[in-house]
């Protein structure tokens, strides 16, 4: 052992001492020296986001593990600063997704400044790399958490009093009409964000309809003091259609014309059958699971002009039988994502003609057809002018 | 979501790949029913035929595997967990019913058949057990080497459907209309082929490529053409619920709807990545040969079959 120092630093008589400076333990063991300065800095910053997004300590030990396997990995050993500091970001989002901590990518970006897309293939490969196996976002977790961030819960200055709603019953009801727009296919493969903000939208209209319903989904983001995601309008649109036909379901409904306003007064009874409503307003696909449309819960009150009239006036209605037919004529929509209710008109490919799939890759090549692709000495004088090559 | 998987909770036993008491027999390679000799029996219902007897070769390891005991076979057939998965998650469905699990597997030694590598050719239809889709072929991407240095700027004079932009890209760009694909030249004399929709047209376009360049003054070669990489698409018919799938089958998905609406399935055994959509249609990329393409699809279908069930 032995370091190798400058000369004339060692002195030899006590005199000739200038220099008393303690060596400390990290540099005479170059404890310091084993983690390259980039892989430190890349571990502050992993424990800077974890402190930031008051997390767990525990989530600050494997975030940082993850990030040292991760530089160590040949795959990022060598990419640029850029895409190193967004993968120390991965690694947190990574781990509170493995914990279910309600985390998403939008807020990692915005803290990390990064673009999502880059994020976004640093994450992956991350992912990959490393096989790691990342839980789906819980979109309940996500619903409180977003919903911490609404400014509705107190009084304040800006907001009228009527404005103001019960955390609580906020939460509950925004869940609610989450797992229904789930139900419904509204949300697979869709950002979840917008939805959350429609659904809370909805659900403090629903709470206090008389007050609220005059209120925009544009206004109440800005006095909730969020952002409003394009999409959220969209979302808004399509959870509005659920209901309305969820309504039209309902026997003492019916006796209203219900439109996209009015349906708000009554979200609360809808989401209170919806089980029943669902399976008798929209034509389930294999519909096996249709037979067993026993109202099961709401009053029996309730229950009883709900399912026989109902479904049998249904079926006068809308065409769609109660025994549960497969085929809908024209009748209650078949519950679908809604790209597959309203396809865009795609250019099919057409499949391989029988001359196509003919070939065998070795047919004779004619100089005719190469030649199409020359350009003859006119065409090269004239484009060498214009090209000034 | 709550609802699918109160439903369905056989979804969540842990399960470990030799754990299944189940025949090897599994979905696989039902195209090739009709390719080699019949299979022992024509079940009527799906996911019975016993194709155990065919190995994944390739070129190269035929002859390994002609020799491979059959329990070897066996083995390596269970470990596959994607598939184990999915016959252990499944078996409480009557629609998918296996074959007498005493039933000896057949001994692999005595039942291979003279192996052919994957000619490259249209689908037969399969018989009636699978699931009836054939994927389509969507691009192809090879490359071949001309031997021989290029000069670009030349070739772009010269070319009418050429595009050279050294500043953007470091390759010629040229187009032709039969088979309409695109090339990517580069002056070291190699060339990436892609847009063809099977693979002889992307040999018969590359070799058109490579007398286009020919006919320019070079003296191209065509070494080494490769398929490099075949992307095929279709459609199941039903809406998929992406968020149980991902809950399932999490070491091969990656469902992340703030990225992309598609769910990322890696699948092991073929090797291919399959995009799959709410809507039902899946692409499937990563393939060196079209039997990996429909091997894959074959492998996802009951999956997600599966799920259409439990929604």
């Amino acid at each position: 052992c032995g370091c190798v120092l400058a000369e004339g630093l060692l002195t030899t008589t006590y005199t000739e001492e200038e220099h008393l400076r303690e060596v400390a333990y990290s540099h005479s063991t170059g404890q310091k020296e084993q983690l390259s300065r980039c892989l430190q800095r890349g571990i502050r910053r992993v424990q800077d986001l974890c402190k930031v997004l008051q997390l767990p300590m525990v989530f600050e030990e494997t975030a940082v593990s993850y990030f040292q396997r991760a530089l160590q990995h040949p795959s990022f050993h060598l990419v640029s600063l850029e895409k190193k500091e967004l993968l120390g970001g991965c690694c947190v989002f990574v781990t509170c997704r493995q914990r279910n901590w309600p985390l998403t990518m939008g807020t990692i970006c915005s803290l990390l400044y990064a673009k999502q897309e880059l994020f976004a293939s640093v994450y992956l490969s991350l992912q990959k790399e490393l096989g790691l196996s990342v839980p789906a976002l819980s979109l309940g977790d996500l619903v409180k958490t977003h919903l911490n961030s609404f400014r509705l819960f107190q009084h304040a200055a800006d907001i009228p009093a009527p404005f103001v709603e019960d955390k609580e019953k906020m939460v509950t009801r925004t869940m609610q009409i989450v797992e229904l727009a789930s139900e419904t296919w509204l949300v697979t493969g869709r950002h979840p964000i917008p939805i959350v903000t429609a659904a809370a939208f909805l659900s403090w209209q629903s709470l206090q309809p008389a007050t609220r319903l005059t209120c925009t989904f544009t206004r109440f983001c800005k006095l909730a003091g969020v952002d409003l995601p394009p999409p959220a309008h969209l979302r808004l649109k399509e959870l509005l259609e659920i209901l309305l036909r969820m309504a039209s379901q309902l026997a003492w409904l019916r006796v209203f014309n219900m439109d996209k306003k009015t349906v708000v007064k009554h979200i609360g009874d809808l989401l209170q059958h919806r089980i029943f409503l669902l399976k008798t307003a929209f034509c389930l696909e294999d519909g096996e699971e249709q037979h067993t449309a026993a109202p099961g819960e709401g009053s029996p009150g309730e229950g009883s002009p709900g399912s026989p009239p109902a479904a049998g006036e249904a079926a006068q209605e809308e065409g769609c039988p109660s025994e549960g037919k497969r085929q809908c004529e024209g009748g209650p929509r078949p519950l679908l994502p809604p790209c597959l209710i309203n396809p865009r008109k795609r250019l099919r490919t057409a499949a391989l003609s029988a001359s196509d799939s003919a070939i065998t890759g070795d047919e004779p090549i004619s100089d005719s057809e190469i030649e199409q692709y020359l350009r003859g000495p006119e065409e090269i004088r004239a484009f060498r002018k214009a090209k000034a090559w | 979501f709550k609802d699918d998987l109160s439903t369905s909770p056989q979804l969540f036993t842990p399960m470990s790949p030799y754990d299944v008491d189940l025949p090897i027999q599994t979905t696989e390679d039902v195209l090739f029913s009709s390719q080699f000799n019949q299979p022992k029996e024509l079940p009527t219902d799906d996911f019975s035929v016993d194709l155990s007897f065919l190995p994944d070769i390739t070129q190269d390891n035929k002859e390994q595997n002609l020799s491979e005991d059959g329990h070897e076979m066996q083995k390596e057939l269970d470990g596959s967990t994607s598939r184990n998965e999915d016959s252990s998650i499944f078996t409480h469905e009557s629609t998918l019913s296996y074959p007498d699990a005493s039933q000896p597997s057949p001994g692999a030694t005595d039942v291979y058949p003279p192996v052919t590598p994957m000619t490259p050719m249209t689908p037969v239809t399969p018989a009636s057990e699978s699931s009836g889709i054939v994927p389509q072929l969507q691009n192809i991407v090879s490359t071949v080497n001309l031997a021989c240095k290029l000069d670009l700027k030349n070739i772009a004079l010269h070319a009418r459907n050429a595009e050279y932009n050294p500043k953007r890209f470091a390759a010629v760009i040229m187009r032709i209309r039969e088979p309409q694909t695109t090339a990517l030249i580069f002056s070291s004399g190699k060339m990436v082929c892609t847009g063809a929709k099977s693979e002889e047209q992307s040999r018969l376009a590359a070799r058109k490529y490579a007398r286009v360049v020919q006919k320019l003054g070079f003296p191209a070669k065509f070494l080494d053409f490769k398929i490099q990489n075949m992307v095929g698409s279709c459609d199941v018919r039903f809406p998929i619920r992406l968020e149980g799938l991902v809950l399932t089958h999490q070491q091969f998905s990656s469902y992340e709807p703030e990225l992309f609406p598609g769910l990322i399935y890696r699948m092991v055994k073929p090797r291919i990545v399959l995009l799959i959509f709410v809507s039902g249609k899946v692409v499937l990329t990563g393939a060196k040969e079209r039997s990996e393409i429909y091997e894959a699809f074959e492998n996802i279908y009951p999956i997600l079959k599966g799920f259409r069930k439990a929604s």
